[in-house]
């Protein structure tokens, strides 16, 4: 596998430790992640400074009972929770499946997945997270096809999972984090032999109203509410 | 020969990794819940770690000391469940639990959003942490180094941290609350991290030139 070129930035690795990203964007940093040692090592450390914040913040004392309470606990949650939750669809196969992050194939397995074809070579999945800001999805470029040319009201990340696609500023290969600023005009096109599979995290547009609105980000597969 | 080296290096580090760990404590402890399911040992953690999650979730005003108490209890319940994924060579006991108490901060602040989908933060925020390449003595070095570094940070530097961590503020919520403009609250981050042994990228680096 080549290496990793493209990495998110320390902020956005910070918020993550944190745990201040929002649900899709903490999605697109762990698959990164999975893709990339060097950002691994560095999200530990980041982790260890939260550790010694902990081991360093002053103590306030608890209930009494808190602990017996926690004990009494102890052995039903063992047996009560279940180790995952069930799930009923099979695992994705084929190709384009299988260096995926785990937790990615999870996602796509406990939704089902659903294309929706923006273009005869670009097809949209959305995966659900709960989310109102952001949109999490997966695009489908085909072998060589090239995805509308597109400008954006919000904020872009895209995370490379197979293939490579390339756009007037570089090619992007597996495990590479791209990110686009609002108002950036590009037209990502994939590689000629094998098909390019992405993650990316849309932020919403401003709502407008009207039956042309979809035209406004081609990639939005919904109209946030 | 090459396979001998290998392993003589390999033995090496183990024995600093194991004295390392004898070191704290707190993470043989851990260690020892998670392979006998000792509820004694897990009382000596639960003593330690919960008035310090208390403490450290009650930090800024987002939780007051009720809903603080149920988290840190949550958290160690979790703990008690997960101990036997614990790796003292991959992380501190301290850090481990760090984890898992913002996981649940996250999956609370969720569901008072009642936001429509359960995806958990712990599903989220596992990352195939099973890299065979990476170095568990640097990575120990590294601890001690923020432990020792993190004492000496200057005040301001502590306190953007501080709330980054304690409260799950981004920058620019930390920069409206301080009062400071966002520029100031990221250079400072950027400081502290750089003392902190936490490697920019690149792009980063040619920024700050
Ligand atoms: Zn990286």
């Amino acid at each position: 596998m080549p290496e990793v070129r493209l990495h998110p930035n320390t902020d956005a690795l910070l918020d993550y430790s944190a745990g201040s990203l929002s649900p899709a964007q903490a999605v697109a940093i762990s698959a990164h992640l999975f893709y990339c040692p060097g950002c691994q090592a560095k999200t530990r450390t980041l982790n260890a400074i939260g550790g010694n914040l902990l081991a360093n913040t002053e103590a306030v004392s608890v209930a009494v009972d808190c602990l017996s309470d926690v004990m009494a606990q102890l052995d039903t949650v063992d047996t009560a929770l279940p180790e995952k939750r069930e799930i009923n669809n099979a695992a994705p196969q084929g190709d384009r499946w299988k260096n995926l992050p785990p937790l990615v194939k999870g996602l796509v397995r406990d939704s089902g997945i659903s294309w929706r074809h923006l273009s005869s070579s670009l097809r949209v999945a959305r995966l659900p997270v709960g989310e109102r800001r952001f949109e999490l999805a997966l695009h489908q470029i085909k072998a060589g096809g090239s995805a509308p040319a597109h400008d954006h009201r919000g904020l872009e990340i895209t995370v490379v999972l197979h293939g490579s696609f390339s756009d007037d500023e570089g090619v992007y290969h597996q495990g590479d984090y791209i990110t686009r600023e609002p108002g950036h005009i590009h037209t990502p096109v994939a590689t000629a032999n094998t098909e390019c599979v992405c993650l990316s995290v849309l932020e919403a547009p401003i709502r407008l109203v009207g039956r042309f609105s979809r035209l406004f980000n081609p990639f939005l597969s919904f109209m946030p509410v | 020969m090459i396979a001998a080296s290998n392993k003589m290096s390999f033995d090496a580090n183990k024995v600093v990794m194991l004295a390392e760990a004898r070191s704290d404590n707190w993470s043989q402890l851990l260690m020892k819940v998670g392979a006998d399911r000792d509820k004694a040992a897990f009382a000596v953690l639960f003593d330690h770690f919960a008035p310090l999650l208390k403490g450290f979730l009650m930090k800024g005003s987002a939780l007051g000391p009720e809903r603080a108490e149920e988290l840190a209890q949550e958290t160690m319940i979790k703990v008690w469940r997960k101990a036997d994924s614990f790796n003292a060579s991959k992380a501190s006991a301290s850090t481990w639990i760090y984890t898992i108490a913002r996981n649940c901060r996250i999956d609370w602040l969720r569901r008072e959003a009642k936001s429509s989908r359960d995806i958990e933060a712990e599903d989220i925020y596992d990352f195939g942490d099973e890299n065979p390449s990476f170095n568990s003595l640097v990575q120990m070095r590294n601890r001690d180094k923020i432990r020792e570094n993190l004492a000496f940070l200057p005040p301001e530097q502590l306190e953007v941290l501080a709330k980054i961590y304690f409260e799950g503020k981004t920058h620019s919520e930390v920069s409206l609350e301080l009062g400071l403009p966002l520029g100031t609250v990221k250079s400072r981050i950027r400081l502290a991290l750089n003392r902190l042994q936490v490697r920019m990228t690149a792009a980063e680096a040619r920024q700050d030139a």
